[in-house]
């Protein structure tokens, strides 16, 4: 068994090195990150209700055992296909970070942010364009770089082993810086030009999330965040405001298996709440996302125990393509190492997603996370 | 060491390796532009306008000097231009090698050392240049009087040459006994040169502006041990005044010169020289809320056969930088900017649509209110007095086909908001 989940984990990481990157998933606001932790992405998603470090249920964060910070990096390589044209990218992303502190024996705040929708792309296009009596190549570059954020302070209740609540309270934040830029060949002739926006978000949301383990063997989670007023400015001008949208998830989880945990998740965001922001070029659909996945001690390596993750996870993002849904079916597996007598841990995650909005294009997502929890 | 912990560093080590190589962002994905990205910039507008709402032909006022060259001509009766060398400070003394200072007596091997520009010359017969004693105590600017000095009573000296001898050095040997004349008497020794022969001869002499100034050389004794005097151009008229003093060191004075064109006529260049001034009326919504990508001034051009038709001239458009205040055009004209405006070749035979490209002026223009400042280009050709060549177009008096109209190219500023 433990060959092969190492087998498996390897044939992913080989497998997926060669053909990963892409440009579907950069529709609209952007590409929704999931907000989870390494370990919770490890397992398809499917445990980032009962995960403290994933910025997903505040009522998790009362498990988290001792103090913690934690850092996530998160590059992804893609690869967009669209019939015989191809286009390989590197996203370095830092999606989460995350200070959890228990105060007393029942209680448990935590200051987390993580990425909500990245927005970074970069395309140029050349088109022809008749400028005065002559007709000439111009290349046409917008490049746009930042992200909205997720910053939350939640504060957690466990009055006993079975329960656990929490609730958060989010501020959303973030900015788009926007260059578009025409260039024409002679510069003795024609004056390319040079376009600069800077778009920043501001919003706020509140969270709540119940945990329920009405045994040792099994759990379930509940948890919903509302979105309220998100605005987007220009400079000093307001430019849009819509609702931030509604997110509710559901999890259980299994621990019958002596050193083994199994678990689904189903999650629904209201996306479509972010058309009213009244841009009409990319449409927001609603999206589910269901995610399974299962963790197990694994290999003992110097003394420490390896934890092996696998799961996969299909969801719908939020902006389409052409009026389309773009889905997004992933594949994940990860381990996870104790390090210095469990004060630290490490997590990797290795994730191929694949992403579709019908038609031939086609996009392939690498996503390699690492993440590295200490206990102080 | 167990196979299990091989495994394990050697995943460590590939997850370091990964996360150094992801550290170099790469966001372009070009490759599939065709499909996934849809044009953001506006597309390219252009329209033509009557854009013009004054042109006139004004006279350049560098002044008398101010060129980086010296004309020296002689075109029968089309141009006959002359050059003044000014040695208004001689040495009356020199220091003999191993001896004391003592006053010049003598003079020997006395001549002027002239940087030829070789690809200026015309004519490829025999050139006799002819040197007369100019000075005067006349109005330093007013070519009258000196071109009366050119006469045999002033004769200085003569020397001819082969098209072969036109070297870009050359040397032109005068009279020892005008130089020792004019030591002696403590007088300034002004050399005005004049070409003569049988053919048409044309050059360019680089002047002191031009950074070669013409030399005068002389030995003030026979013994070759004892170096020759060098003398650079100096004026000393006219007083008080020493950057025009300066530029008057050498100069070209214009005998004759080809016709002007017609009044209605648009005129660039020739000599005297002359410039173009053109003032635009432009919209508002084209300066002020699009983006010029390209701005071209047509021009019809009239041939002029009068000299040289088939020759290159380079017309450089500048931007006119005088406030309202300035409402003389003439005087508008001088206070411009080469902002690195395109140049124009043209040819003084040619005829036809010619296209003046002005897209930088705008560039400025959207930064100045034009009750502040003109939006007024000048147009002068780049060897402005130095050449006699004279480019011609119609004017906005011409018939309503032929008048400079303006074509700008435009694409409209878009909203870099929410996609």
């Amino acid at each position: 068994m433990r060959t092969l989940i190492v087998a498996a984990l390897a044939m992913v990481i080989i497998g997926s090195r060669g053909d990963a990157q892409g440009a579907l998933s950069t529709q609209g606001l952007g590409y929704p990150t999931g907000q989870m932790s390494a370990r919770a992405e490890g397992t398809g998603g499917a445990v980032s209700d009962f995960d403290a470090l994933s910025l997903v249920s505040p009522a998790s964060i009362a498990g988290v055992g001792g103090s913690a910070l934690f850092f996530q990096y998160s590059p992804e390589f893609r690869r967009v296909t669209a019939g015989s044209s191809t286009a390989n990218t590197l996203t370095a992303r830092f999606p989460l970070v995350a200070g959890i502190l228990p105060m007393g024996q029942a209680w448990t705040l935590g200051l987390s942010s993580s990425t909500f929708l990245d927005r970074s792309s970069e395309t140029s296009l050349v088109r022809r364009q008749l400028v005065g009596a002559d007709s000439v190549n111009e290349i046409e570059t917008n490049k746009v770089l930042g992200a909205i954020n997720d910053v939350r302070f939640a504060l957690a209740w466990a009055g006993s082993p079975a329960l656990r609540v929490g609730g958060g309270f989010h501020v959303f934040s973030g900015s788009n810086r926007v260059n578009l830029s025409q260039m024409f060949p002679d510069s003795a002739k024609y004056i390319s030009t040079f376009q600069s926006a800077r778009l920043s978000y501001a919003g706020f949301a509140a969270s709540l999330g119940f945990e329920f383990h009405p045994s040792r063997a099994i759990g379930f989670a509940i948890s919903g965040r509302k979105g309220g007023d998100l605005t987007a400015e220009s400079g000093d001008t307001a430019i849009g405001r819509a609702r931030l949208p509604d997110h509710y998830s559901a999890s259980v989880s299994y621990d019958g298996i002596t050193g083994a945990n199994i678990s689904a998740r189903v999650a629904h965001d209201a996306w479509s709440s972010l058309n009213s922001f009244g841009a009409t070029s990319v449409r927001a659909f609603d999206s589910w996302d269901y995610s399974v996945g299962a963790e197990a001690s694994g290999p003992r390596v110097m003394q420490r125990i390896i934890v092996m993750r696998a799961g996969a996870r299909f969801r719908t993002l939020p902006f389409g393509f052409n009026g389309q849904k773009v889905s997004e079916t992933s594949l994940m597996a990860g381990l996870g190492v104790p390090l210095a007598r469990d004060r630290a841990a490490f997590d990797f995650t290795v994730q191929r997603a694949g992403r579709s909005a019908g038609g031939d294009i086609k996009e392939r997502g690498l996503v390699l996370s690492f993440g590295l929890r200490v206990s102080p | 060491m167990k196979s299990s912990s091989l495994l394990l560093r050697s995943l460590a080590t590939a997850a370091l390796f990964v996360s150094f190589a992801s550290c170099s962002e790469n966001l372009d994905s070009s490759g599939v532009c065709s499909v996934l990205c849809p044009p953001v910039g506006g597309d390219v507008q252009n329209v033509t306008l009557d854009a013009v709402v004054f042109d006139t032909t004004v006279q350049s006022l560098s002044g008398l000097g101010t060129e980086p060259g010296l004309l020296l001509a002689s075109r029968g009766d089309t141009l006959d231009t002359r050059v003044v060398i000014r040695f208004d400070s001689l040495p009356a003394i020199f220091a003999p090698k191993g001896d004391t200072v003592r006053p010049i007596t003598r003079v020997d091997s006395a001549y002027v050392q002239l940087r030829i520009d070789t690809l200026s010359i015309k004519g490829a017969g025999p050139v006799t240049i002819e040197a007369y004693d100019v000075d005067t105590t006349a109005n330093d600017t007013s070519s009258a009087p000196v071109l009366a000095l050119f006469r045999p009573d002033r004769f200085i000296s003569s020397q001819s040459f082969n098209r072969a001898d036109l070297k870009d050095t050359l040397r032109y040997y005068i009279s020892n006994a005008a130089v020792l004349a004019k030591i002696q008497n403590k007088a300034q020794l002004r050399i005005g040169l004049r070409a003569t022969g049988s053919s048409s001869s044309q050059m360019r002499i680089v002047s002191t502006e031009g950074g070669a100034p013409p030399l005068l050389s002389f030995r003030a004794t026979p013994d070759t041990a004892t170096g020759p005097l060098i003398v650079v151009p100096f004026s000393r008229t006219p007083t008080g005044e020493s950057i025009i003093a300066s530029h008057l060191s050498d100069y070209t004075v214009i005998a004759k010169s080809p016709p002007a064109g017609t009044p209605s006529n648009l005129d660039v260049g020739g000599l005297p020289p002359r410039r173009v001034y053109v003032r635009f009326n432009i919209p508002a919504s084209i300066i002020d809320s699009a983006t010029v990508v390209r701005a071209t001034l047509l021009l019809n051009q009239i041939p002029n056969s009068s000299l040289d038709p088939t020759d290159t001239v380079l017309i450089l458009p500048a931007l006119v930088l005088a406030g309202k205040a300035v409402t003389d055009p003439t005087k508008a004209s001088q206070i411009v900017a080469d902002i690195a405006l395109d140049t124009l070749k043209v040819t003084p035979g040619d005829a036809g649509l010619k296209q003046v490209e002005l897209a930088r002026a705008f560039s400025v223009w959207r930064t100045q209110s034009p009750d502040a400042t003109a939006r007024a280009i000048v147009l002068k050709t780049f060897t402005e007095g130095n050449s006699p060549l004279e480019i011609r177009f119609s004017s906005s008096e011409d018939v309503l086909a032929l008048r400079p109209r303006l074509r700008i190219s435009y694409t409209s500023r878009v909203p870099l908001g929410i996609p």
